[in-house]
């Protein structure tokens, strides 16, 4: 039986097995596939915010050279809503189908889709679309732009204790507003979809850029009324999409009708402007923080009330919240949640949704505790370090949060801060250090997965789940290597298919610990089978017993002779043999709570005489429990705090005050860090398998890396400037109006 | 994206005698992306990479006369340039990208347009656009707007870094055009929106730049171009300044000064210049200079920090070309 | 060479498509294009070749990087017809012989990609630079020189370390080809 405690494979450097395609240009994501006699599709998005779509004069467009069908709110199949629900995956990220009525409520909603035989004819043609509207006064332009104060989600909100009572009671106090401006995922690959009718309009393919096949596949189903079977979807590679590829978007539908009606394939790949205005953004937030402590800085109070921004076509909850009652050991917090219907393409997760946002706000305030109660942040942190998780209290499944906030500091050189405001110089430069905790819970789903032993002497691994540039495909061959000791070079991985078994979403930081325990239970499956296979007549340990044999080097072994599974195969005349396997959280869900935890370290430098403000230097310590391939996960968490430089002091989307109009919905406008950009950074993954969470150790990693980062650089500016920024993104215009 | 007609032209001469609705296309940086936004709508695209406008060349009175095809990246590298001009070296390389840097020409650079955001969406009221529609930038978020050189009609910025480097340097612009070929300053070209943001520069219908010839270099300037903008790179201009300055013991003897990302057109600082000579090269003259080059700047709801970005952009300017040793060692070699 | 591949086609002004002859990855090509048809579309849609990546169609992230004449440029805005004659390289032409390019298999040992939708572009433009002579050769003149190229992922620190080492190894073969020689 393999050890997990000390595995060859698993925890290894492994370069990614899917590399070489990606690297030559022959991965093939969706907006590059094609099929045969395939149209293009272009949208035509709305121009204005709030009113209604009149009239849409089409004679010309139809006229032009390629021109295949124009589809829009009189000419489209009558379709069903999605049940949009999480339990039975079909969530989506729009409830609203496209063209479903001629209201608009957004910048950029689809109010056609035109269809033609060439990429350039169908986007000559969509921009001779003439439509005609009737501007509503009125529009929503964003949260942060009124004072409304949206609606209480009564099921969002926690409490224990009496943090009101606490508060007003507690010697130090800190309270304080924090806005956070609406953000974009702004993955490299826009959303595409290409969709094929077989059978005579019965059977479906769609090839979608998905962070979940199964739950589009689920949610086309109710969609057009198929059956699940009679409908696939395929994403073999994703050019990322951190959270906005989660769940379906109308383009999807509108391609698939589009695709049915012409009578032939169908595809369609978002301008980035569409990407931008109406494929998911990270939703504004204003968030009020109240803090109580006692002289020693033990909290004693934390209340934690936050608004975002949702569309007026769909509920999207973005909880700042969630992270709030598990990140410090304090008997009296609660959190509560509202949510504003702003004029804006609909909001969806972006990278450690909510909690992104929550712990800006709880960590910029914590730094503020730290200044009132002249104490150094990182001992308040560690004084504040809760041992069991105080939401569930249960006890921590492995928690190593002291350690990491510790380590980071020493490596970063903390000890050489000098507290004192702009005390810290280099030539025309203010240094400022700051720091902040950073948390991710760590969730598991049930999974299924497939694995074949062949003749021809390679491995098979299957399953449903994606692979969005986290290195999912190396780290299903890396635990089937580990459990075959088969070479990696033998193992081939198949993902994104919904005929595979049913895998979990891309988000979260779940697919690894979800994925891994099935395709582990896949390979024993397999393994029992083709010992089965050996011991029986004509095999190659006939006679043997099961028991006595074990997999090693990818071959089958009874202590004294090795036999490799090729040779066991073909002795007894087969192919392959199969392993089917699930896996799923049990009753260590109710034992432990599962979180991780970790600490950034940011060096700042302004130049105050040119309002120049860079983040040159960032030390992390995560603790993950244990990174399945070390590079990889390592490269996530580097890759989340380049984005936390960009939502600390970039990003934002413009909705123009007036009409809700997105006038920023480009990349050059919309601007997040460049290569020039990115500081010097040095991650820390500490190493303590959590075997509670799952066989091989490993919590995930994709969302943590993000978190904590922005406020550590605005604890940075502090420092340097004496300035409290609680407005994201801090820009220049901050910097010069703290003169 | 709109059809259009494709040409190839063989001759400048040729090439100045289009038809109306013609589009030239060099680098087309600005045409495409322009195009593919339904902003500008030729119906002819006429390419001009094969006319013999490659050439940099020193001209027997000092001045370098650059052909309008020569690249960013390669005008940025040239040995003249980078020896005799490098405040347009660095503006150049400040500007845009690698890949976009190579595509771009000099003469494209010239006639670059606004990055408005209302000027590039043809769903907004412009008056540069579309004559007569209104301005919805000046009421709207106008942070990227012009704070100088504005009127009631337009405050769209003139992006270009190398512009500004120019402006600072003085040049005159060869233009080829149906009626033959003539010459206009550098200064001149761009004209300030008034009534007819529309019109944006003196190009005349079937014109085209052929050269443009900088000014003769400050000897023994020390020089900077600096670009503050909120990324690190890749980013147009919130305000930019680029500097010459040459210096008699610690007095100023000449100063250039031109600004971008806050001007309709590349602004030339005169008055500032004019204030700065004579003045000991220290912050207090800069400041002076600075306060001068902003005192007509006009605010409007989100481009105001922009005056105070632009006066520290020159102060800083001043400061590095003051200090820019490998200059005053030239003018030391030169002087001895 | 295929002279055929330099010789001039003259003005078509009718719109419709246009003969384009150029060289694809070495290839010599001839094929019939829309005049307002963009050289990346016609690599992805029309030649089939996808490494080539469309992530903003505005030159303003460098997905669609290629080399028209050894220089790295945005194929988003580049006319396809505005190609005749020139040499056009994708990511599918740096490897030579079923191995891969120095820089792709930095890439891979660095891990220097995560979704791999701008690595083609962020190859492109790192083999252009390390063979500019005129860039500087110290890490930040290299993140200033690869700003054009944008990834959302964040493997910026390991896609200068992969520059870096292909910049090693390239100039350590060269000194050993000068040696042979």
């Amino acid at each position: 039986m393999n050890d997990m405690t000390q595995p060859n494979v698993v925890g290894q450097r492994t370069p990614r097995i899917d590399g070489e395609f990606k690297l030559t240009g022959h991965a093939g994501y969706t907006g590059e596939l094609h099929a045969d006699n395939m149209l293009y599709g272009y949208p035509v998005s709305a121009t204005i915010a709030n009113g209604k779509l009149e009239s849409l004069e089409l004679d010309e467009a139809r006229a032009m050279p390629g021109v295949v069908d124009i589809f829009h709110h009189g000419h489209f199949e009558t379709l069903h809503r999605s049940p949009n629900s999480m339990a039975h995956g079909d969530m989506v990220n729009e409830v609203r189908l496209p063209f479903e009525d001629e209201r608009i409520y957004y910048h950029g909603q689809y109010v056609a889709l035109v269809v033609a035989e060439t990429f350039e004819q169908a986007r000559a043609a969509a921009q001779r679309v003439i439509a005609r509207y009737t501007k509503m006064s009125g529009a929503t332009a964003g949260l942060l732009q009124t004072d409304a104060e949206g609606e209480l989600q009564e099921s969002s909100g926690t409490s224990r204790g009496d943090p009101e009572a606490a508060f007003g009671g507690a010697e130090v106090k800190v309270d304080s507003t924090y806005q956070i401006a609406a953000e974009s995922h702004l993955q490299m690959e826009m959303h595409a979809t290409l969709a094929e009718w077989h059978d005579d309009g019965q059977r479906l393919v769609v090839h979608e850029s998905t962070q979940g096949v199964f739950f589009q596949r689920n949610a086309m189903a109710r969609v057009f009324g198929l059956a699940q079977e009679n409908l696939e979807v395929i994403s073999h590679y994703i050019g990322s999409g951190f959270g906005n590829k989660l769940f379906m978007w109308p383009h999807a539908v509108a391609t698939t009708v589009a695709a049915r009606m012409t009578g032939r394939p169908v595809k369609v790949v978002l301008p980035r402007q569409q990407d931008m205005s109406s494929g998911g953004n990270r939703p504004a937030s204003r968030q009020r923080i109240r803090l109580g402590a006692d002289r020693s800085g033990k909290l004693t109070s934390v209340i934690h009330d936050s608004t975002t921004e949702t569309s007026l076509v769909h509920q999207y909850v973005d909880g700042c919240g969630s992270a709030t009652p598990s990140f410090y050991a304090c008997d009296n917090v609660s959190t509560s949640q509202r949510v504003l219907e702003v004029n804006h393409g609909t909001p969806c997760p972006m990278r450690a949704p909510g909690e992104v946002s929550g712990i800006f706000a709880l960590e910029t305030a914590m730094d503020e505790l730290a200044v009132e109660l002249d104490m150094d942040p990182v001992e308040l942190r560690l004084k504040n370090n809760a041992e069991l998780d105080p939401a569930s209290g249960l006890p921590w499944s492995s928690k190593h949060l002291d350690e990491c906030l510790t380590s980071a500091a020493k490596r970063f050189g903390w000890e050489n801060r000098n507290p004192a405001v702009g005390s810290m110089r280099d030539g025309d430069e203010i240094i400022g250090y700051g720091m902040a905790s950073c948390t991710w819970s760590a969730g598991r789903q049930p999974c299924e997965a497939r694995v074949e032993l062949r003749a021809d002497g390679s491995l098979f691994a299957a399953c449903g789940t994606q692979d969005i540039g986290t290195g999912t495909y190396t780290i299903v061959a890396q635990a089937v290597a580990e459990l075959t000791g088969a070479d990696l070079s033998r193992i081939e991985v198949k993902l994104g298919e919904t005929s595979l078994p049913a895998g979990p979403l891309s988000g979260g930081s779940m697919a690894t610990a979800t994925v891994l325990p099935a395709v582990a239970a896949a390979v024993r499956d397999a393994l029992d089978a083709i010992k089965e296979v050996a011991i029986g007549s004509g095999g190659a340990f006939e006679g043997s017993d099961a028991d006595s044999l074990s997999a090693e080097a990818g071959c089958l072994t009874d202590g004294n002779r090795r036999v490799s599974f090729e040779e066991v195969l073909e002795t007894s005349k087969l192919s392959s043999v199969n392993g089917q396997g699930s896996a799923a959280p049990g009753n260590e869900q109710n034992e432990y709570a599962f979180r991780s935890f970790g600490a950034h370290f940011v060096e700042i430098r302004i130049d105050p005489e040119i309002s120049r403000v860079r983040v040159a230097r960032v030390v992390s310590s995560i603790d993950i429990g244990r990174a399945i391939n070390p590079p990889t996960a390592r490269n996530q968490v580097e890759g989340g705090i380049v984005m936390g430089v960009g939502m600390g002091l970039l990003e934002k989307l413009d909705y123009d005050p007036r009409d809700a109009r997105l006038i920023n919905a480009n990349v050059a406008d919309y601007i997040v860090p460049t290569h020039a950009d990115a500081p010097e950074i040095d991650v820390e993954l500490l190493d303590y398998p959590d075997f509670k969470h799952n066989e091989f150790g490993g919590r995930g990693v994709g969302e943590i890396g993000l978190t904590g980062v922005a406020p550590a650089i605005a604890n940075a500016i502090y420092h340097a400037t004496g300035k409290r920024y609680r407005d994201l993104p801090i820009t220049i215009e901050d910097l010069l109006a703290a003169d | 994206m709109r059809t259009f007609a494709f040409s190839r032209a063989d001759s400048v001469e040729r090439a100045a005698t289009s038809a109306d609705a013609t589009a030239f296309v060099a680098g087309g940086t600005t045409l495409l992306d322009l195009i593919k936004l339904d902003v500008l709508k030729p119906a002819n695209v006429v390419d001009i990479n094969a006319l013999p406008l490659k050439r940099v060349e020193r001209l027997d009175d000092g001045r370098l006369k650059i052909g309008a095809l020569v690249t960013n990246t390669d005008l940025a590298h040239h040995p003249e340039v980078k020896a005799h001009y490098p405040v347009l070296s660095e503006a150049l390389l400040a500007g845009a990208s690698t890949q976009l840097r190579n595509m771009a020409t000099t003469a494209g650079n010239v006639m670059q347009r606004t990055r408005c955001p209302y000027y590039r969406d043809p769903a907004a009221k412009c008056n540069r656009r579309e004559p007569g529609t209104g301005c919805d930038a000046m009421n709207g978020i106008n942070r990227m707007n012009a704070v100088l050189g504005g009127s009631d009609a337009c405050i769209a910025v003139h992006p270009s870094d190398m512009c500004v480097g120019i402006a600072a340097i003085g040049a005159t612009l060869t233009l080829q055009g149906p009626g033959g070929e003539r010459e206009v300053d550098f200064a001149d070209f761009h004209r300030l929106p008034g009534d007819t943001p529309h019109i944006e520069h003196d190009l005349q219908e079937g014109e085209l730049i052929t050269a443009i010839t900088l000014d003769a270099p400050l000897k023994g300037a020390g020089s900077h171009y600096l670009k503050l903008r909120d990324r690190a790179s890749y980013e147009f201009a919130l305000a930019s300044c680029a500097a010459e300055i040459t210096l008699d013991g610690e007095t100023i003897r000449e100063a250039r000064l031109a600004l971008g990302g806050v001007a309709t057109k590349p602004w030339r600082c005169t008055e500032a210049e004019a204030a700065l000579v004579g003045q000991p090269a220290e912050k207090a003259s800069f400041e002076r200079a600075a306060e001068i080059a902003l005192k007509d700047a006009v605010p409007r709801e989100h481009n105001a920090y922009k005056i105070p970005l632009a006066r520290q952009a020159i102060v800083r300017a001043l400061r590095n070309a003051a200090q820019d040793k490998t200059s005053q060692s030239e003018t030391q070699e030169s002087q001895a | 060479m295929d002279d055929s591949v330099h010789s001039r086609t003259r003005a078509q002004a009718a719109p419709g498509t246009q003969t384009l002859n150029f060289t694809l990855n070495g290839e010599p090509r001839t094929l019939e294009v829309a005049p307002n048809a963009v050289l990346l579309d016609v690599l992805r849609e029309q030649i089939g070749l996808g490494g080539t990546k469309k992530g903003c169609d505005h030159g303003q992230c460098g997905a669609c990087t290629v080399h028209v004449d050894g220089q790295s440029m945005n194929s988003c805005l580049r006319l396809a017809v505005m190609c005749e004659g020139q040499h056009v390289t994708t990511v599918e032409g740096l490897a030579r012989d079923g191995e891969l390019h120095p820089i792709q298999q930095n890439f891979l040992e660095c891990d220097a990609y995560q979704c791999g939708y701008c690595t083609p572009g962020q190859m492109m433009s790192a083999t252009a630079l390390l063979n500019d002579e005129r860039v500087g050769t110290d890490d930040a003149s290299v993140k200033e020189a690869m700003s054009g190229n944008i990834c959302r992922c964040g493997a910026y620190k390991n896609i200068v370390e992969a520059i870096q080492k292909s910049r090693q190894q390239l100039s350590y073969d060269a000194t050993q080809k000068e040696g042979t020689a």
